[in-house]
């Protein structure tokens, strides 16, 4: 029987995901592209994962399309919502959780999944960049430092600069002031993450906490917030290397799943 | 069919321009008295022979009203408030401004600072409406407002005036029962967009042109056939479910509303005015019985029991609570009552809204999850 492929794409707000399933179980290829819907993102991660898994376009049997830029994005067979991709991938990543906290470039999301991946309820962020990805790469250039740096920095901490504004221009502000009064930088960034996962920890708690808790999106790679947020909410998170990927990987298994529903 | 999209076509172009409503009461010689929600006595308006005009905001951005409010007021004052500091409400006679809510309770104040021309009329209500004290002040408020009515009107207005106008509005709510029910039962005809806006179509019409457009569309609907609908059913709750963008994306994911608790829907016509000998007395009872606002004085919040005996009643998949924007009583109703729809474990989600959003792709992700949590 010959192999079957499906591929997810996560048109995100600010970066583009791509996964390719082998017989919807192998992953054999990924890609991450720092751009996100309406840039050439999108298509340079289809191009990027297809070269890494040796196949072309033809090959793939179903194309899910998932996040923010999903319904302009063109050549997908399906379309799924981020809420139910990342239900999907985050019960695929990591068997067992049934509290998803899903940051993302310019949202967060709490979901509850049943012990199948099943969503059960969810609640998103309301529209404002405090508390997502947006809202640290803004403190990270205040810092002049690159997003990537500041989880290492945090983990240099020994104290907490309070940040207490919930709003990024706010708390923007906050730290411009902080820096001029000389305070430790990497004490300020932990107090950056505490003001992140107070946040979080709000909209969870509004939904419930529901053990054991997983983290997925681009800001579960910052080990400082994952630990912050696991001080404020009292609980460990579980966080898997391809966090960033569990919308992509969620829809490459919806398309898996709706094709074997086809056949 | 094609008679019943006509019909709901016609009441759509009523919302979609209610300046033209406006102007042709004017034409009529008729005095038009602008109506805030909630719970205003417009009866008596209509009873002066004057034609009430609700004000539920318009989707607009605001600019002047930032000099009266913080950005942290509901879009529905802000944008009620900029209409009148433009000039676009003007025509009216009189604005009756309940003083049920926070930011209400500034909007006369900052209206009569601003607009000026247009007088304010107050109507206040007794929160504890159920005590024999309650009904009293809320009827001696109504025969307050009354009083303004009669010197803006320059006439009299009678009890048997009253009593007239109390029949046409219960006429009126009767017939936007039976069109719900209809409109529940057809969903294949009656789009999210279209119910709302043959609802919404009465706050601007003569209220007897409303009723008797409803009462012929709902003979309309009670004659279709009977259509399989494998769409989704949703219950709606909170003050306003009118966006035009937020109905489309229910349309666009299949689903129906199969009954509702939304102030400016059914919240108005569920309960009638009593007949009493002092019709005002009649209508202070109706607001002793009215259930399901965020803005009434709620003990055990029998919202959220109404809420989920609605669901139930409707067979809904699910219940959406439009959410308004820095609407504080809602906010606070919030908690108590989903903990009611999660007891009765009926699958919710919050939509929260403004009317000057632009963007709505957060509420499509949220509607489109939403839908296929429902049908998973």
């Amino acid at each position: 029987m010959a192999d079957i492929y499906t591929l997810g794409i996560d048109v995100g707000s600010t970066t583009s995901k791509c996964v390719i399933l082998k017989n919807g179980s192998e992953i054999i290829a990924s890609a991450l592209i720092p751009a996100g819907t309406g840039t050439s993102g999108p298509g340079r991660a289809l191009a990027t994962a297809l070269e890494q898994a040796g196949l072309s376009n033809e090959q793939l049997t179903a194309v899910t399309a998932t996040g923010y830029g999903r319904n302009t994005y063109e050549g997908a067979d399906f379309l799924v919502s981020e809420l139910s991709a990342h239900a999907l991938g985050a019960a695929a990543l990591m068997p067992g959780v049934r509290t998803v906290i899903d940051i993302g470039g310019q949202d967060a999301k709490v979901l509850h999944i049943n012990v199948d991946g099943k969503l059960e309820s969810f609640l998103m962020n309301d529209k404002c960049a405090a508390g997502t990805g947006r809202f640290l790469e803004v403190m990270a250039r205040v810092l002049e430092k690159d997003v990537t740096e500041l989880a290492e920095m945090d983990a240099e901490a020994t104290g907490t600069v309070n940040i207490s504004s919930t709003c990024t221009v706010f708390a923007e502000s906050e730290v411009i002031s902080q820096l001029a009064k000389n305070v430790n930088l990497n004490d300020l960034v932990a107090g950056i993450h505490a003001s992140v996962a107070v946040r979080t920890a709000g909209l969870t708690r509004r939904l419930g906490v529901t053990p054991p808790v997983g983290m997925t999106g681009g800001v579960a790679r910052n080990a400082g917030v994952v630990r912050a947020l696991e001080k404020e909410l009292n609980t460990s998170i579980t966080v898997s290397p391809l966090a960033q990927l569990a919308g992509a990987y969620g829809a490459a298994l919806y398309g898996w799943n709706k094709r074997k529903e086809n056949e | 069919m094609n008679e019943v999209k006509q019909m709901l076509a016609e009441l759509e172009a009523v919302c979609a321009d209610p300046k033209k409503q406006l102007s042709d009461a004017l034409t009529q010689g008729k005095k038009c008295i602008g109506v805030l929600p909630y719970f205003c006595p417009e009866e008596l308006a209509y009873a002066a022979g004057m034609q009430p005009f609700g004000l539920w905001g318009a989707e607009m951005q605001v600019n002047d009203s930032k000099r009266y409010y913080p950005a942290f007021i509901c879009s529905l004052l802000h944008t009620v408030l900029e209409m009148g500091l433009k000039g676009m409400l003007n025509d009216l006679s009189g604005i009756m401004v309940p003083i049920c809510c926070d930011s209400l309770k500034g909007f006369g104040a900052n209206w009569q600072y601003g607009v000026g021309t247009v007088p304010v009329i107050d109507v206040a209500w007794a929160q504890n409406r159920r005590l024999d004290a309650g009904t009293e002040f809320t009827r001696a408020q109504f025969r307050k407002v009354l009083g303004q009515l009669e010197e803006i009107a320059g006439h009299s207005i009678s009890d048997a005036d009253i009593t007239a106008a109390i029949s046409v509005y219960n006429k009126n709510r009767a017939a936007l029962r039976d069109f719900s029910a209809a409109a529940a039962r057809h969903p294949e005809a009656v789009s999210p967009s279209a119910r709302c806006a043959a609802i919404k179509a009465g706050y601007f019409m003569d209220r007897a042109k409303h009723t008797e457009a409803l009462q012929t569309l709902t003979t309309k609907l009670n004659a279709l056939p009977e259509a399989s609908w494998d769409g989704l059913r949703v219950v709606t709750t909170g003050i306003l479910a009118d966006s035009p963008a937020l109905l489309q994306i229910l349309e666009d994911n299949h689903i129906a509303i199969a009954d509702d608790q939304i102030a400016q829907e059914s919240v108005f016509f569920r309960v009638d005015t009593p007949v009493t000998d002092d019709p005002v007395l009649g209508m202070a009872k109706r607001f002793e019985t009215i259930e399901g606002c965020s803005v009434l004085f709620d003990p055990g919040k029998q919202r959220g029991n109404e809420l989920v005996e609605l669901a139930k009643a409707a067979h809904a998949d699910g219940i959406l609570w439009v959410m308004t924007k820095f609407c504080d009583p809602e906010e606070y109703d919030y908690v108590p009552v989903k903990r009611k729809i999660d007891a009765a474990g009926i699958p919710l989600l919050t939509v929260e809204v403004d009317q000057q959003m632009v963007n709505y792709e957060q509420a499509r992700s949220a509607v489109e999850a939403f839908a296929e949590m429902l049908r998973a």
